[in-house]
């Protein structure tokens, strides 16, 4: 049977600018195929070339055995091709009714009504929106708006479907639905789906992957075989001298960093004995004796070697190194000594209402001096409702806050000054050049003339932007960008500091290096650091999370604390590599294992006696002729976590159903 | 081309406008608002020209001649000044228009028989209204001249009134004015507006319907559908034209009613002819939307590519026959020219379709053409 997708060499420019650079891609029947990458990596001009609505300027592209080659062709394959482009739900009309809004994609493809009630019937049952079948798209949650470009993508029961981010921003709850549903259609209907995301956690979902950056592709193929190409290792060490010795680690090996008081050492392209050798004789001089663990490195951390790769080879002869080039640590000399215990941040109950809905209901945290404070949660979760009152841009219905012992009703400027924030957005002048942006917002924050020129040299050097000086702000890369920001925001020297999704669009690297940054300047400036994110990996780097769903904290505490209570409450992740995973998942679900999911090859389930249960699979699916390739078994991941707790927490809620208006 | 998929997409855009109520409201209140403002705003006539007045003779002769003026509902007299260089700040500051200045020995040279200049100053920014404000003053002029004419010859010669009349003024004047026998620019101007704001409004409100799809990224599911350029382009259209339909109904129940103008043509052409007119301007709002990519840049667009021509090349402003020859051709290749020439005709002078049935055939024309460059131009294979 020859492929669903056959690319070749396909390049493509938007007024010059390369976006997509020769790449190839195959795509077989019946499989689900990722996209994997960072923003702007070059995945949505792909899979849009692939839908027939973009145009491109050299290479081969066939979909079902026709050339794309003109408007013409690409129409004659449309029938068979269901397309959802980026951007939750922005393709669906806001005015129009779930039911509405299925009826026009269908009757758009003239589906026949009796086909089109039924399919509708259907897909509305399986993503549990018959309920809402009346409500207009505007009020629905972000799951639930996910959920129906899906099924208006489906509905006319397409070969392929082509789905452009479809889990970005969407809460770990309705992720998980969707790959489940997804998985379902393609093993019953024979669909094909090519989809991409930009979280790297969510690569093992998919059978075969490619891997974007910058417009190429540098690795494709099996997540196992992937994870097999770069070798690599990670080291966990708890140690109270971390502080000490993690400027020279960095510089020593690929990765190092801190996470409350654990570090997390990665080495690329190095043999497990060397690694361990330099690494315990570096401990030891230091006069460290503590255990080390030493695994190899799991596919996150394979897709940043390659990175690494990358960078390298396009700096030449392999001068490059991450860890030297770029040392967070060493521009902070300065480190005043402050007390650990002093509350910073204090959220008491906060709560807001925007007449009867509730964004934020009493929400009550603590964030000390020197700590990363987590805050978790899909889009309209009431994240960035919680920062603005915060930070004083908005007023409390109930409950009060406190920056540093001052209250925040009675205190406005004075907690103005005591407070950085960096927004999503960045808010960068982008027609001003890297340094007229510090100088202005030096000025905006009366930083003192004498001392501005310091403080920017200061920012310069922290963000390594000393080269940049003259660059405007709207020309630089994102993550550059990232970083003027951060500098911007530091000037006035705050001991709190707030970002709010201060890593959308940044490169897997760029964000590493602002978390060396910034854990470099919790725990050596002691600011105490709240931040939101919608990246699960992202939150293993904080010392504190807490879950925000419906604007409620679901669940808080540390990232392996919260992970370790799920592994004593539900068990160990058991992942299991078959032959035929869509007949072995059948077979399990048959056979009593109903909380089995897919992940691309692979088969997870928890089970707290994993290994008496894997005796049973064994056993079941022997019995069935499907061979098992490797198990392994695995702590549950922080995705696992707020699964569990925000079901938990929906139990207890009256009414679970989300009728919400994004803020 | 498939009926059911143009009803499909016709019915979307109507559920959503319904549903918009800020949208929906904009749609008819827009188009009334504009007809309010411009039809009483734009009114070309000159009335109540602030001045003063500068006497340095104060006699009995010089104050009768002010008072001409200041009796005049022409001018609004806005009080004495001693002298010029009082009353120019005044000028510049915009508040008066118009000097008056009565030189000093003003009744004695009079009472001698000698001539006496009197010295209009006036604002000559407004080149217009300055035209007409010395139309003005000379007509106030002759008439005391005449006056004082009639005085001298009943005094001195004892002639009675007819006779005086005869030699002073052996031709007069009876104008009529035809088809706006008031001469109220109300009637025209209007009645005109009709024309403009039909062409802007449903312009920049078709602009932005298709335009917002792009901006939200539904136009994908057009691309990615087996929709034809033509159905989409179509069913999307249509709305917008029943829409500007109705507000065309209702501006001209506007100029019937709130301005007083008569209609005295034909009723059934006037109403083809308006819906093809609002097809062309629906037309041209589609247009811009497939060329631009974002609201604003639509809206201004349209806004500006619609309102110059429509007030400046339309024969609203300055009559087609002594325009220069390329804004003469400009006007015969635009429809607004035309439907100016159905509105007038209908509405002011009677005319049906002996005399209007080309400038019918010619928006009909119009419709076509661009409602056929939007679908040809159409992409939905996009290179950016």
């Amino acid at each position: 049977m020859s492929p669903v997708i056959e690319v070749k060499q396909l390049s493509k420019c938007y007024k010059k600018q390369p976006a997509v650079k020769s790449i190839d891609l195959t795509v077989k029947s019946g499989e689900i195929y990722g996209l994997i990458g960072p923003d702007g990596a070059g995945k949505s001009s792909v899979m849009q070339i692939l839908a027939g609505v973009l145009s491109y300027e050299s290479g081969e592209v066939k979909v079902f055995d026709h050339i794309l080659d003109s408007e013409m062709s690409a129409e004659a394959v449309k029938s068979r091709i269901g397309f959802m482009p980026q951007g939750l739900g922005l393709n669906l009309y806001p005015e129009l009714s779930i039911e509405e809004n299925i009826n026009f994609f269908a009757d758009l493809r003239d589906v026949p009504v009796a086909e089109r009630e039924a399919r509708k019937l259907q897909l509305m049952d399986m993503t549990q929106l018959t309920a809402f079948r009346d409500r207009p798209m505007k009020n629905l949650s972000g799951g639930m708006k996910q959920k129906l470009g899906l099924v208006c993508t489906l509905i006319h029961k397409p070969e392929l479907v082509i789905l452009d981010e479809p889990t970005t921003g969407v809460d770990p709850v309705s992720r998980r639905d969707f790959w489940e549903i997804l998985s379902y259609l393609v093993r019953h209907e024979h669909m094909t789906a090519l989809v991409s995301t930009s979280y790297m956690d969510e690569a093992e979902r998919f059978q075969n992957l490619s891997f974007f950056y910058e417009g190429s592709v540098l690795a494709q193929g099996e997540p196992d075989s992937i994870l097999d190409s770069v070798e690599g290792w990670v080291a966990e060490c708890d140690c109270e001298e971390g502080l000490n010795i993690i400027g020279e680690l960095q510089s020593k090996f690929s990765q190092a960093e801190l996470i409350g008081k654990t570090m997390r050492i990665v080495a690329y392209d190095v043999t497990q004995e060397w690694f361990e050798g330099e690494l315990l004789g570096l401990l030891q001089q230091h006069g460290v004796s503590k255990t080390v663990e030493i695994r190899p490195i799991e596919l996150e951390d394979a897709f940043i070697g390659m990175l690494h790769r990358w960078e390298k080879q396009k700096a030449g002869d392999g001068e490059f190194d991450f860890g030297q080039q770029d040392n967070a640590v060493n521009h902070f000399d300065e480190s005043p000594e402050f007390d650990r215990n002093a509350v910073m941040i204090e959220a008491n109950e906060l709560s807001r209402h925007f007449g009867d809905f509730v964004a934020v209901d009493e929400v009550s945290f603590n964030v000390r001096a020197g700590e990363v404070f987590g805050l978790l949660g899909a889009n309209g979760a009431g994240k960035s409702t919680a920062i603005k009152m915060l930070t004083g841009l908005l007023k409390p219905t109930h409950g009060f806050g406190q920056i540093s012992q001052s209250s925040l009703e009675r205190s406005g400027r004075e907690i103005k000054q005591k407070i950085g924030y960096m927004s999503q957005s960045f808010s960068l002048y982008e027609d001003l050049t890297v340094h007229e942006n510090l100088k202005l917002y030096g000025q905006i924050y009366g930083v003192p003339k004498s001392r501005l020129k310091q403080r920017i040299h200061w920012a310069l050097q922290m963000g390594s932007l000393q080269d940049e000086i003259d660059t405007l702000a709207g020309s630089l890369p994102m993550g550059l960008r990232q970083r003027l920001a951060l500098g911007c925001a530091l000037l006035h020297e705050p001991k709190v500091l707030f970002l709010d999704e201060p890593t959308s669009g940044v490169d897997p690297l760029g964000r590493l290096q602002f978390w060396e940054i910034l854990v470099a300047l919790a725990k050596l400036k002691g600011v105490a650091i709240l931040i939101t994110t919608h990246y699960m990996s992202e939150a293993e780097h904080c010392d504190q999370l807490a879950l925000m769903q419906a604007g409620k904290v679901v669940a808080n505490g540390s990232p392996i604390s919260l992970r370790e209570h799920i592994a004593d409450e539900l068990g160990m992740v058991l992942s299991i590599k078959v032959d035929y995973p869509y007949q072995a998942l059948d077979v399990l679900r048959k056979n009593g294992f109903e909380q089995v999911s897919l992940f691309g090859r692979r088969i997870h389930l928890f089970s707290l006696v994993p290994d008496r249960i894997l005796n049973q699979i064994k056993k079941v699916l022997s019995s069935h002729e499907i061979e098992i390739h490797d198990t392994r078994k695995m702590l549950p991941s922080l995705e696992d976590v707020f699964i569990h707790f925000i079901e938990t927490h929906a139990e207890e809620l009256p009414d679970a159903s989300p009728s919400r208006v994004a803020s | 081309m498939k009926w059911s998929r143009i009803k499909t997409v016709a019915i979307k855009e109507v559920l959503e406008i319904w549903r918009d109520k800020l949208y929906l409201s904009m749609a008819f209140l827009i188009p009334v608002l504009m007809m309010i403002v411009l039809g009483f705003g734009m009114s070309m006539d000159v009335e109540k020209i602030p001045f003063v007045a500068v006497d340095y003779d104060n006699s009995e002769q010089s104050r009768d001649y002010l008072h001409r003026y200041i009796d005049s509902r022409y001018f609004d007299y806005k009080g004495m000044k001693a002298h010029e260089s009082q009353a120019e700040p005044l000028m510049i500051q915009n508040k008066i228009r118009f000097i008056l200045v009565i030189p000093p020995g003003f009744q004695e040279k009079l009472l001698a028989g000698k001539r006496v200049q009197v010295q209009p100053v006036i604002d000559g920014l407004f080149t217009y209204q300055s035209k007409v404000v010395r139309g003005y003053v000379s007509s106030i002029n002759a008439d005391f001249n005449q006056q004082l004419m009639r005085q001298w010859l009943k005094k001195k010669r004892g002639m009675n009134d007819n006779d005086i009349e005869a030699l002073l003024a052996p031709v007069t004047l009876e104008t009529r004015y035809l088809f706006n026998e008031k001469l109220s620019s109300l009637w025209s101007t209007g009645s005109g507006m009709i024309m403009l704001v039909m062409l802007m409004a449903p312009a920049v409100l078709t602009a932005l319907g298709v335009v917002r799809e792009k901006e939200s990224g539904s136009i994908f599911n057009i691309y990615a559908s087996t929709v034809s350029r033509s159905e989409f382009i179509i069913g999307k259209i249509l709305p917008y034209v029943v829409i500007s339909f109705v507000n065309l109904l209702v501006l001209s129940w506007m100029a019937l009613v709130m301005f007083g103008v008569p209609f005295k043509g034909d009723p059934v052409l006037y109403l083809v002819a308006s819906l093809l007119y609002v097809a062309c301007s629906t037309g041209i709002g589609m247009l811009v939307s497939i060329l631009v990519k974002t609201q604003a840049a639509a809206a201004l667009i349209t806004m500006l590519g619609t309102m110059i021509p429509g007030m400046m090349m339309s024969g609203l402003m300055i009559p087609v026959n002594s325009m220069e020859a390329g804004a003469k051709m400009e006007a015969h290749l635009l429809p607004a020219m035309y439907q100016l020439n159905i509105v007038w005709g209908s509405f002011l002078k009677g005319q049906g379709w002996p005399e209007l049935g080309t400038n019918v055939l010619i928006l009909a024309l119009h419709a076509c053409v661009l409602w056929g460059i939007s679908i040809w131009r159409f992409r939905k294979r996009v290179k950016a």
